[in-house]
């Protein structure tokens, strides 16, 4: 292959990505810093002032790290047993964690209103044990925003940490116990400093995807609960305020490029320091980016 | 070392009801016969499954979204295939820009595409809601497809295409006749992918949606801000079926897992 015809190849997606994703995309992030007179700041000052945006760019933070923190909690463990799982049940388990990720975002966040609805299952198990005497409202809480952020993006948390402990060679561990490592000795300081990579992709991937979910925060927090997703829908359908919504397209990809790379770069410097041996290294499956 | 420690299968367990418990609490709300939304459903019946399908939002939004999926997979494999095939046979100067340019519809979040979409395309320089909603779509499928059946080819020899062209077929009819059906397990992963994805897909299809033209999850979103009946539970259980079934079939034919 010559190449010009590599590049005749490359040329219709180049164009297409360029003339409808690159420069709308580009358009509208530049009418963030659009001021009267020139370009500026001003208009992420002024956005700033306003106490409610504070608080909901905190919100969308605070939310999305605990989210991160929880799900590794959970699925460090999890992952561990399910590398030790035999084969055939193996195979059926990676299939039900993978599952979630391809079936509607809508079926799953939908279930914690059936759970949390006025006359959902826990206030009927809560009102019928007698533990409180009216329902209580439970939705349109950040509680309630957390479970289903929780929930949605836990598989990638999951599928990132077993394939970094997929591919943890068996004799360094070895080694460690024949050096004399006990259990803990063992998994502080071979097991977690090996697979750290695959947290590192687990928590990028389950952090800026809480950042960037919009059906969750939509249907469990409404607008009592806002993240910078809703909060950027009511700028443009109902406050019609186009600056706004561009302030907040650009904190969103700032705030997930500048997590990405940022916790690329501590995965790295890491990895320099490491002892010597070759850190575990996930592929990402495809199924799991851009999700939710 | 095959002993599972009894704390870290029991985390396994409480994450798998964790993940897998609201199918179970749509499945059962989906087959409720009550006038409203009650957990647990207090009468049973079939009554919501049909209803769903006499919904002339949902029949309308369904067909967009079918006509909106397909076209996108379709745009994004014809763009995408031949991209993974430049990049597997050839090594250019500034590759990995192009690499990186091409991922970057999974970087850039949903809503900011579909609202620089709106404003810059539809606005101005009018085009159609429906076209923006399939391009939108096509830029969002494009990485998947590049992915995907790079995968598929990298389990290719190079050397099969040039030994068509030694035996005399063009570069061409390599590509057609040896490369093609070498691949169509990945581009068929490809394309399932892709469909899914286009089909759930919500932050980009949210400002490029509007009276006339919406797609189902937008029009799920929009039934329940309104109405408080057990209809998305059945609709939301027959799309978890139909999905499994899609991703359980094409795994036992392609072997999905192969390329995703």
């Amino acid at each position: 292959m010559t190449r010009r015809v590599a590049w005749g190849l490359l040329l219709p997606a180049l164009a297409f990505v360029s003339l409808f994703f690159l420069a709308p995309v580009l358009a509208l992030l530049a009418g963030a810093f659009k001021v009267e007179g020139g370009a500026g700041l001003a208009n992420f000052v002024a956005f700033f002032a306003e106490p409610l945006h504070e608080q909901v760019y905190w919100r969308t933070l605070r939310i999305a790290l605990l989210a991160t923190l929880v799900s590794a909690l959970v699925c460090y463990p999890a992952a561990m047993a399910m590398v030790r799982v035999p084969p055939p049940w193996r195979g059926l388990l990676t299939g039900l964690v993978i599952l979630p990720l391809m079936v509607s975002p809508i079926a799953r966040t939908y279930s914690w209103i059936v759970l949390l609805g006025r006359n959902g299952f826990a206030n009927s198990l809560l009102v019928g044990t007698g533990v409180i005497d009216e329902p209580v409202t439970l939705l349109f809480t950040e509680g309630a925003v957390f479970v289903g952020l929780l929930q949605l993006m836990m598989p990638l948390m999951l599928v990132s940490l077993v394939s970094a402990l997929e591919n943890l060679p068996a004799d360094v561990l070895a080694a460690a116990q024949t050096l004399g490592a006990d259990r803990w000795q063992t998994f502080f300081r071979v097991t977690l400093p090996l697979t750290q990579e695959g947290l590192i992709i687990g928590g990028t991937l389950v952090f800026t995807g809480c950042v960037t979910a919009y059906i969750t925060p939509a249907l469990l927090g409404g607008p009592k609960v806002l993240m910078l997703e809703t909060l950027l829908y009511q700028k443009v359908n109902v406050a019609a305020d186009p600056t706004a919504a561009s302030v907040i397209a650009v904190l969103l990809l700032v705030t997930t490029v500048a997590v990405n790379q940022g916790l690329r770069r501590v995965g790295s410097v890491r990895r320099r320091r490491g002892r010597g041996a070759e850190a575990a290294a996930p592929g990402t499956p495809a199924v799991v980016e851009g999700r939710a | 070392m095959n002993r599972i420690a009894w704390p870290a299968l029991a985390m396994l367990m409480l994450a798998l009801v964790f993940l897998l418990g609201p199918f179970v609490v749509v499945f059962v709300a989906g087959f409720s016969g009550d006038e409203t939304l009650a957990f647990p459903p207090r009468s049973w019946g079939w009554r919501w499954m049909a209803h769903v399908f006499t919904v002339e939002a949902f029949q309308r939004s369904f067909a967009t979204s079918l006509v909106v999926g397909v076209g996108s997979t379709l745009a994004a494999l014809a763009l995408g295939v031949p991209v993974a095939y430049a990049l597997a046979r050839h090594r250019l100067p500034g590759q990995e820009v192009v690499r990186t340019v091409l991922t970057l519809p999974l970087v850039v979040p949903g809503i900011i595409v579909g609202l620089a979409l709106l404003n810059h395309m539809v606005l101005v320089h009018d085009l159609p809601v429906r076209a923006s909603l399939l391009v939108g779509h096509t830029a969002l499928l494009l990485p998947y497809a590049v992915r995907v059946v790079s995968a598929s080819l990298a389990n290719l020899r190079p050397d099969i295409d040039d030994a068509a062209v030694t035996l005399g077929a063009t570069r061409a009819q390599a590509f057609f006749k040896v490369v093609l059906p070498n691949i169509r397990g990945g581009i068929a992963a490809a394309a399932v992918l892709a469909f899914i994805t286009s089909f759930n897909q919500v932050p980009v299809s949210l400002f490029l949606t509007g009276p006339g033209v919406s797609t189902l999850p937008i029009e799920m979103m929009a039934y329940m801000e309104t109405s408080y009946d057990p209809s998305i539970a059945a609709l939301s259980t027959i799309l978890v079926v139909f999905t499994i079934a899609v991703v359980a079939a094409t795994e036992r034919l392609l072997g999905i897992s192969r390329y995703v």
